[in-house]
């Protein structure tokens, strides 16, 4: 099987195996995490490759449930083992394989080197402590100042997220917050040990639509500011639209397209893109029926044998359900897990792109 | 630094949820305090606990009569003809409470002194279960696993242990009749039953999305099970405590009352004082037992009191 890595912005190449490549910070080859659960195993991650270069911002896309969040969660090496299992793969960061390092080491990657934002503002502080408390934890942890220091950093990690009052701020409990602060303040811990990468797992989701755009804003604007590479987990197409230069997305535990962030979302390379486009909701589909995408995800104890989206896939003919595809290059420069851009394929793509051409009617450009 | 994104104009409409600020930020033992200030019996309770602790400190300083010497005994108790070898009734020759039959010593001495060791019994043990339980349970709940089999396991043997059988067999090993004994022996079997509840408080609590949040920024396993996630689960295990304080003073007027437990000889308890007044009961001498089964009474009800209101005073849930 070769491999294929695409980096941002460039067409993706296959990276010369062992090394990391000049100018990546993050390389995940091949990731595969099982669960082991009473029914059987999950393969919640199978067979994940993405790369992010230094300073880039790279979106993974994908419904509840495909397997981003574990993606980001193992290469954080969060997962609880057991009954998870980081069952294959390299996480190259910085010219280190995460998952070989000790857990000591690995705690010094985490927060310092890589750090991560969650979902939920409201639970990912802890009740019982101070904003200041909290942020001045990490800097502790990472850096060799005394606490009367980190306590002026934690000050200062907070004006810059825009809180304001921040010397007041820190002496509050997160309960004493509102769910946009709370999350400015999660950014802030996340940037006070000025990360090399940032991993944010749908930051904005738990947020009403106003606050979703500010801190959006925020990251961005931080991310270009420091030089920060950012992962962005969401499922949500419009944000990755606005935030970041490449986007992967997830089906059923793997990468299914990737590419640019125009690549991807103005002309989709696989059918399941297509599908997730199609149903948005646009002005020019009014008092139209809303198309969906038919059948379900699958059971992830009985997964199709070959392409994971063959049994909904409108395109799939008889090599779909005997092998899984691998990423093939599509002509818009994108990488694309379907066989409609291998040779055998080349006769129905028309067909294809010409639904795709009609989705991004649709839409609405 | 400049802040890169003004607080509000920059992306637009400014955000007012964001702007309401409380003059004073409480804690959450600070608004526990505010609740259990509220509730008249917790305090009363609290109260009669405090005392007792008081008198059993500063109680035998005051006191005129030394605990171990025994008084010259006496024919008649003085001014009447009751005789004086099954105790004399309270205000007797400025014996307040009376005095206890055989040795005559003066029953308010012998209260007061018992409230030591008891006191320091209950309290003692509850503070090493509690410390103990804490850490296993912890421990146990955190990292789950082959650490939480074996140590639960360990709970389960404890825990089917009969804890007449083990007094016997530490008074056998150690020495009979010593205090501290019995301390030990109430912090080994009362641990594990906190040791459970602080497991399951554990299960829940790691969970947490704040635990996953600090174990991304780098804190490590301990500090997450000590720092971050024992300080959540500290109402119920103050609860307990207190519950259990009374629950071993119970426990130790039990076992001194039928024998196994202080020697009266060196430490009077309130158990054995009872004990050794049963046998004088039947001839109407009524004050040798009320006086120390008063105190057990009223200290259990007061901590029993105490922990009902922190239970009230620090559930999250009963925010008013």
């Amino acid at each position: 099987m070769t491999r294929m890595t695409p980096t941002a912005g460039t067409s993706g190449e296959p990276s010369a195996s062992g090394a990391v490549s000049d100018g990546l910070l993050l390389d995940v080859r091949g990731l595969r995490t099982y669960f082991h659960v009473m029914d059987g195993t999950v393969k919640a991650v199978d067979g994940v490759d993405f790369s992010i270069p230094r300073g880039g911002t790279v979106g993974l896309v994908g419904e509840s449930g495909c397997g981003k969040s574990v993606t980001a969660h193992t290469i954080m090496r969060l997962i609880d083992i057991p009954p998870g299992e980081i069952a294959g793969g390299e996480v190259w960061f910085d010219g280190r394989d995460l998952l070989k390092l000790s857990a000591n080491e690995m705690r010094h990657v985490r927060g310092g080197e890589i750090a991560m934002i969650f979902q939920e503002p409201m639970t990912s502080l802890n009740p019982v402590f101070t904003i200041g408390d909290q942020i001045s934890e990490a800097v502790l942890l990472h850096n060799d100042v005394n606490k009367k220091e980190a306590a002026n950093r934690a000050i200062e990690a907070l004006r810059e997220v825009g809180v304001s009052a921040p010397e007041r701020r820190v002496r509050q409990y997160p309960h004493e917050l509102s769910g946009g602060m709370r999350q400015r303040a999660m950014i802030a811990m996340a940037l006070s040990c000025n990360p090399k990468l940032v991993i944010a797992d749908e930051p904005t989701t738990a947020l009403d639509v106003t606050i979703q755009a500010q801190i959006l804003e925020l990251i961005k604007a931080l991310q270009a500011r420091t030089g920060t590479a950012l992962l962005l987990i969401t499922h949500d197409l419009a944000v990755v639209a606005e935030t970041v230069q490449t986007i992967a997305v997830m089906y059923a535990g793997r990468i299914v397209e990737t590419g640019t962030v125009d690549q991807v979302l103005l002309a989709p390379q696989h059918p399941y893109t297509q599908g997730l486009l199609s149903s948005i909701p646009g002005v020019k589909k009014r008092g139209k029926a809303l198309s969906v995408i038919r059948g379900v995800v699958p059971n992830p104890f009985r997964m199709p044998p070959a392409c994971k989206f063959q049994p909904r896939c409108p395109y799939a003919w008889d090599i779909c359900s005997m092998k899984e595809p691998e990423l093939l290059p599509a002509r818009t420069g994108a990488m694309s897990r379907c066989y409609l851009h291998s040779p055998e394929g080349a006769s129905r793509l028309a067909a294809f792109e010409s639904a795709v051409a009609a989705t991004m009617e649709g839409v609405g450009g | 630094m400049e802040p890169i994104l003004p607080p509000a104009d920059a992306t637009g409409p400014a955000a007012p949820a964001d702007f309401e600020v409380a003059l004073v930020s409480l804690n959450q033992w600070q608004l526990a305090w505010r609740r259990f200030r509220r509730h008249k019996l917790a305090i009363f309770g609290s109260v009669l606990f405090l005392t007792m602790v008081a008198i059993a400190i500063f109680g035998p300083f005051i006191l005129p009569y030394d605990p171990l010497a025994e008084p010259t005994p006496i024919l008649h108790c003085v001014g009447t003809n009751i005789l004086a070898n099954t105790g004399c009734p309270p205000f007797n020759d400025g014996h307040i409470l009376g005095t206890a039959g055989g040795t005559q010593e003066d029953l308010l001495t012998l209260v007061v002194n018992g409230a030591r060791i008891s006191l320091a019994i209950g309290i003692g043990a509850a503070t090493f279960a509690t410390v103990l339980g804490a850490i296993v349970g912890g421990v146990s709940g955190y990292f789950g696993g082959w650490v939480d089999t074996i140590l639960m396991r360990i709970v389960d043997v404890l825990l089917s242990l009969p804890l007449l059988f083990v007094v016997i067999v530490f008074a056998k090993v150690f020495g009979y009749g010593d205090w501290k004994v019995i301390l030990v022996v109430f912090a080994i079997l009362g641990w594990p039953s906190i040791a459970r509840l602080v497991r399951s408080l554990f299960l829940t609590l790691r969970t947490e999305v704040f635990v996953d949040a600090a174990r991304a920024v780098g804190v490590s396993d301990l500090r997450i099970i000590f720092r971050h996630i024992l300080p959540n689960a500290m109402s119920p295990i103050i609860v307990v405590t207190t519950l259990s304080i009374a629950g071993f003073i119970v426990e130790e007027a039990f076992i001194s009352y039928i024998g196994f437990g202080v020697n009266s000889l060196y430490n009077p308890t309130w158990g054995n004082i009872l004990s050794n007044a049963q046998d004088d009961i039947i001839v109407g001498n009524w004050w040798w037992p009320l006086f120390p089964g008063l105190a057990i009474v009223l200290t259990v009800l007061g901590i029993n009191f105490m922990g009902d209101g922190l239970r009230d005073a620090l559930d999250p849930r009963s925010r008013e």
